[in-house]
């Protein structure tokens, strides 16, 4: 599936966008701090830090690391805290 | 008196009528804390719901906290609040650093200001030492005539140089003194930025406040308050922050625009296709940076790119407002904007809304002014300098988009960027549905600092294009906690380093105070806050059409979105729900 980072998990990343295969949203996240250390620092055991939020395809967000996923899935890794 | 407080606020009439201290009961600063909340109480105990705001006899309250002074990261901050020139609602802006430590140690816990000086001046107030070791404030006036025309900047610079480094400066530019709706009050670099507090004080002749004072207010239990302190400083670090640490806010820009809800070319769009051109990443890339933080804070949001001989400061309600917003996708030209704004001393949203406002009206043939085109950075550069000016053109768009709107005709009040008068901030309202009730809903307006329902919208807990009633208590929630925290007053970039708000904040004002208060009670204390200012609306005239959308954003679905609509049937639902949770 796709994965899109955006804001700090992409100053982390150090890219924009990468492939990746995984079953749910918590595979996927381990996959993450597997390829990416410093994005482990975002991780709080098996989700994403309460700063940080995941969407699924532009419409739902999702925090369950149970979230199944399917192959052509898009997953954009954000700030939860969007304001300014 | 409680610890934390002087018990008494510094009334100045200005027009040379005296200076008096006027005790503060405990019970009042119990309900309303400081900033805000206290600034709101003056404002309903002064009368100031029936003065017309640039009227001599409107009160313009500078009010501080508890914890102004205290160890407590981001708690250097202070709130202007009047009635808005623009809205003529209740207005509260917040704004930073060591003006309001300085401020609070002039012996006061807020700064009430009416009357109009004879000629523009500087109101300087200092303290003189008495005897027995006391101190008594000091108020005089002096003549501004070399300051007018002034920017902020050079105000502020010139004063510390006149005066003494010691003194602090709040000061307007030239678009305060021309009564420009959307003036701002500038300190250190920062701005009280909305409503227009900056012409409140312009119309008071005064051009800048300086003050210097020392005096300390005790804390209740300085051993606890420090260890708390440190706790907060050391989370303060943490993720929860990094985002305003590592990017700062413009970072929204690149996702808003993924999520199609980035304002463009006046709210006929959600996504700017140039987006990438103004985007922080691409700034980064470009351009030197340097980091700066208020007085007393250890997050460092302010981010500062270099441009030309210069730095400007980077926000991005700035970026939206000057770029997208006005379908100018030149960084510099959007640079260069957002700092004249400042040396103006003008409300980049309201500027950009009104700006790109006009420059729909010019694309529909209902204003001849053929030079105001979306994507022009000069026509943007141009409309600022006529705006501060009040020349030409400027002297309609200074009134702000509503106004400007009853003028133009053509119905053209339905493509007016405003709520109650006020522009809207950086958020699509019909892509992020909770935020648009936050806005319809508003005290003062379209307003992205008293409201943070967009968190809602950005998390789990809704649908955001299909928002339904459910959403209604989170938006709630989200208002209550600002108009806790811009009482406090602490920053709200704080948030997210709580793992329960309200007794941790309840654990700050015991300690400080030594009040018994409980997170209960500042549960209360918030929706206390929250209702004074509706009080204040009711007794100014408010209506409940008011609290409603322009009709472009109910009658009109985004483009390349189908999904985000909203239509006028579910946001009157939803502010009906709203009312009704609230018992009003």
């Amino acid at each position: 599936m796709h994965v899109e980072f955006l804001g700090v998990p992409r100053q982390r990343a150090g890219v924009s966008e990468i492939e990746v295969q995984a079953d749910t949203l918590g595979q996927l996240l381990g996959i993450l701090s597997a390829r990416i250390p410093s994005f482990s620092d975002l991780m709080n055991v098996d989700r994403l830090h309460s700063a940080l939020v995941a969407n699924l395809n532009g419409e739902r967000f999702i925090s369950d690391p149970q979230t199944p996923l399917r192959e052509d899935d898009s997953v954009l890794i954000l700030s939860a805290d969007a304001g300014g | 008196m409680p610890f934390g407080y002087h018990g008494s606020y510094l009334r100045i009439d200005v027009a040379g009528g005296g200076v008096e201290h006027v005790a503060l009961p405990e019970a009042v600063l119990r309900q309303f804390i400081g900033g805000s909340g206290l600034g709101v109480r003056l404002l309903l105990d002064e009368g100031a719901v029936h003065a017309e705001p640039l009227a001599p006899e409107a009160p313009l309250v500078l009010a501080f906290s508890p914890l102004v002074g205290s160890p407590l990261t981001t708690s250097a901050k202070f709130a202007v609040v009047s009635k808005s020139p623009l809205t003529e609602r209740i207005n509260d802006s917040l704004v930073s650093s060591g003006f309001a430590i300085a401020g609070k140690g002039c012996g006061c816990d807020a700064i009430v200001l009416v009357g109009r000086a004879a000629e523009l001046s500087v109101l300087i107030i200092d303290e003189v030492d008495v005897d027995a070791g006391g101190k008594r404030t000091k108020v005089r006036l002096e003549s501004a005539a070399k300051y007018r025309g002034a920017t902020c900047r050079e105000t502020e610079a010139g004063l510390k140089a006149d005066l003494g480094a010691g003194y602090r400066v709040a000061s307007i530019g030239p678009a305060g003194e021309n009564s420009v709706r959307y003036a701002t009050i500038s300190h250190d670099g920062r701005h009280a930025g909305r409503g227009g507090s900056g012409a409140v004080l312009g119309a008071k002749n005064i051009k800048a406040i300086a003050l210097r004072g020392t005096q300390r207010t005790a804390w209740a239990h300085p051993s606890e308050l420090t260890a708390l302190s440190r706790s907060l400083s050391k989370r303060s670090f943490g993720p929860a922050t990094a985002k305003y640490r590592e990017l700062g806010t413009a970072t929204n820009l690149l996702t808003f625009n993924r999520f199609g809800a980035l304002p463009t070319r006046n709210f006929q769009s959600g996504r700017f296709e140039e987006a990438a051109n103004i985007s922080p990443e691409q700034l980064n890339a470009t351009r030197s940076k340097t980091r700066k933080s208020c007085m007393a804070c250890t997050i460092g949001c302010e981010h500062i790119y270099g441009n030309g001989k210069t730095g400007v400061r980077v926000e991005y309600e700035s970026l939206f407002a000057l770029g997208s917003l006005c379908g100018v996708g030149d960084s510099e030209a959007v640079l260069r904007a957002s700092e004249r704004c400042d040396e103006l001393g003008l409300d980049t949203i309201s500027t950009g809304g009104t700006i790109a406002f006009a420059m729909e009206c010019v694309e529909r043939g209902w204003l001849d002014e053929p030079w105001l085109r979306f994507g022009s950075g000069d026509a943007l550069m141009r409309a600022i300098d006529l705006i501060g000016s009040r020349e030409g053109l400027g002297n309609l768009l200074a009134e702000g988009s509503r106004r400007a709107a009853h003028k133009i005709g053509n119905n053209s009040i339905a493509i007016a960027p405003q709520v109650k008068g006020l522009e809207i901030p950086g958020y699509e309202p019909r892509a992020l549905q909770t935020m648009a009730l936050g806005f319809a809903v508003g005290a003062r307006g379209a307003d992205h600092n008293r409201s943070g329902a967009y968190e809602v919208d950005f998390s789990d807990k809704v649908d955001r294009r299909h928002v339904t009633l459910d959403a209604v208590r989170h938006a709630i929630d989200t208002e209550d906690r600002a108009a806790l925290m811009d009482s406090l007053i602490i920053c709200k970039f704080l948030r997210g380093v709580f793992t329960d708000f309200y007794c941790e904040t309840a654990e700050m004002l015991r300690n400080v105070t030594g009040w018994d208060v409980n997170a209960e009670e500042l549960r209360e204390t918030a929706k206390r806050i929250v209702s004074a200012k509706r009080q204040f609306n009711l007794l100014a005239g408010w209506t409940p059409a008011e609290d409603t959308l322009p009709e472009r954003i109910l009658s009109t679905p985004l483009p390349n979105d189908s999904e985000a609509t909203l239509s006028r049937e579910r946001l009157d639902g939803l502010v009906a729900e709203y009312h009704r949770q609230r018992g009003w």
